[in-house]
């Protein structure tokens, strides 16, 4: 292990350690400056990013993902091509060794991930994305908090946009079945009013149905104005809703395009989509 | 056959007694579990945080007095108790700076902070030590009782007496406000709903806005609280001895475990448990039981269960019962 301190020596003793919801090591030191890049296109773009975790080997490799107001950018590729790392590097939680993050026109690369949500970036996690222990409500005031100003009229887009939601307003988050906690999940990064919305496998560990149903409401989202950028493991599917679409392989760009056009790329069908 | 006059002796010896205690415990499990929940480590340290609170209010008690202030019939230490609490306040966010905040950036195991705890308990028992000494002291004053045992017999013409000291209902009184409060903050406030979203999941608190120094801040400062407070009480009812404070760490954690780790609500009825169970196995039954037997029935022993110095006994079995049948605590906290 790497570090030292983060070996239990084999402890799991319970009654005297609680590893329940422990974070795990992100930068958390100072932000630094933003500065402006006049030369930006797209309203989020993560710029040829090299980088890993910690001080670990490098998992990308001169990425590149964008997206441009008032689309869906989705990223999709085999296991272990990065997706994740990818959208994590957007959000700051890696060490981007070279490269840049810019939002509006803004060099975000020196901010912590929180700062980040402060400038405007919505993030949903994979896993881990509620605090079961809290009611729906709770879920949705804790993604408020960093507004000082009335929420009250955001939560109730929320519940409009997710009525299941509203139902089970007061009923801990945690007792929700899968996909009514990805709706918390994303109803909770919404809160923020966020101008770009990440979400990171949102349809991971749903039966299709409810798949259907959340791609449904995601596109609902993309249409109230916010740009979407997703990681998505159903690749088909994720194609035909996207605008802009990232194969990743081995943490390299491998192909890029609207959704319709990658579709439609033979090599794309033969390697991921199965033919 | 004397039903009244066996409720009554039960109540001086066992029901008055054990809610009193039950409360000091209460509160104590209550810091105990609330660092389990947020910091993620069970505090080894506490007993002797609630001893130096304790200590620092005597100390406060004792300038009040010299000035000849005095809080009429209560005890002058609850005038000192704020002042208890914001050093004992200090104390912890100067431990939490100099030792804890250094394993929490390295994200270290939780085990490992419990034996840093550890560590924090020796230095923290040596403070103690040095600043009041080893001695017990008494330092309740003002009236000592609510209900005498000669008053109750005369008003009631019964044969036993019941006596109440003010101390026992202070602390009942002053545990119930101390829960109260704490309930309030951690489900209505925008303070203590993230302090249960940190609890809950780390990163995305963070994710959230939710900024860790903070709620780690306002944890150490209500710990400070609930333990000074629990020690004072403690203190007021029995006397202050900085080792039995460290002694008392024991039933608090069966309490905490045995109501659920992580959940308030079962501190509270953990305290509870461990206080009445610990009465209930080493008080002298006798008296009660000839009241309720005929007479030429009456018991020649004491019919004492154990003996008052096996108290911790009790406590280390109800733990492992617990332990061994329900791992999550009477309450659901934390799977064990």
């Amino acid at each position: 292990m790497s570090n030292p301190y983060q070996d239990g020596r084999g402890n799991k003793d319970r009654s005297i350690t609680n590893p329940a919801g422990q974070g795990s090591e992100m930068p958390r030191s100072k932000s630094g400056k933003v500065t402006a890049a006049g030369d930006s296109t797209a309203f989020l773009i993560g710029e040829a990013m090299t980088g890993g975790y910690g001080k670990g080997p490098d998992i990308l490799h001169a990425c590149t993902i964008a997206v441009e107001r008032g689309e869906i950018a989705v990223i999709v590729g085999p296991n272990g091509a990065g997706k994740s790392t990818a959208m994590k590097a957007v959000f700051g939680m890696l060490n981007v060794r070279s490269g840049r993050v810019l939002l509006d026109g803004e060099d975000i690369t020196a901010l912590t991930p929180q700062d980040r949500v402060v400038k405007g970036m919505g993030f949903v996690p994979q896993t881990s994305n509620i605090f079961t222990s809290m009611t729906v409500e709770e879920n949705l005031e804790m993604g408020a908090f960093i507004r000082r100003d009335d929420f009250r009229d955001t939560m109730a887009q929320v519940y409009d946009l997710f009525p299941i939601l509203k139902e089970k307003r007061n009923q801990a988050a945690g007792e929700l079945s899968g996909g009514q906690r990805q709706q918390v999940a994303v109803g909770r990064a919404l809160m923020t009013k966020p101008k770009v919305l990440m979400l990171d496998e949102p349809t991971a560990g749903v039966s299709p149905i409810v798949m259907d149903e959340l791609f449904d409401r995601i596109i609902e989202v993309a249409r109230t104005g916010i740009p979407i950028l997703m990681v998505e493991q159903n690749a088909r599917q994720a194609l035909e809703i996207a605008d802009k679409a990232y194969v990743l392989v081995q943490g390299r760009n491998a192909h890029t395009g609207t959704g319709k056009e990658l579709l439609a790329d033979p090599e794309v069908r033969r390697s991921f989509l199965g033919g | 056959m004397d039903f009244i006059n066996a409720f009554v002796v039960l109540a001086n010896f066992v029901i008055v007694p054990g809610l009193a205690y039950g409360a000091q415990l209460a509160l104590g499990a209550l810091g105990v579990t609330l660092i389990y929940g947020i910091l993620r480590f069970s505090n080894f340290a506490h007993g002797d945080t609630m001893a130096f609170g304790t200590a620092i209010t005597i100390i406060g008690t004792n300038a009040l007095l010299a000035l000849g202030i005095t809080f009429g019939p209560l005890p002058t230490a609850l005038l000192a108790l704020p002042f208890g609490i914001a050093i004992t306040c200090l104390l912890l966010l100067g431990t939490d700076w100099a030792v804890y905040k250094f394993y929490r950036t390295k994200k270290a195991a939780p085990v490992i902070l419990v034996i840093v705890s550890m560590g924090v308990m020796f230095v923290m028992n040596g403070i103690v030590r040095f600043i009041i000494g080893v001695n017990d002291i008494n330092f309740a004053d003002g009236e000592r009782f609510v209900v005498t045992a000669r008053g109750f017999r005369e008003a009631t013409g019964l044969a036993e007496g019941l006596a109440i000291r003010t101390t026992q209902v202070i602390t009942v009184v002053v545990a119930l406000i101390a829960m109260a409060l704490l309930f309030w903050f951690l489900n209505k406030t925008r303070t203590g709903k993230s302090m249960r979203a940190f609890s809950d999941n780390e990163d995305l608190a963070l994710l959230s806005g939710i900024n860790p120094d903070r709620v780690v801040m306002v944890t150490w400062m209500i710990v400070a609280a609930l333990a000074t407070t629990a020690g004072v009480l403690y203190g007021l009812d029995k006397s202050f001895k900085a080792f039995t404070y460290f002694q008392l760490l024991l039933p608090i954690f069966a309490a905490a475990i045995v109501g659920g780790l992580g959940n308030p609500l079962g501190a509270i009825a953990g305290g509870f448990v461990i206080a009445f169970s610990e009465v209930t196995v080493t008080y002298a039954w006798r008296r009660v039981v000839s009241y309720l037997l005929p007479e030429d029935m009456a018991p020649d022993g004491l019919l004492q269960l154990m003996s008052t110095d096996y108290k911790f006994a009790v406590s280390f079995a109800i733990l492992i019962i617990v332990l061994l049948f329900k791992p999550t605590g009477l309450f659901k906290g934390q799977s064990v």
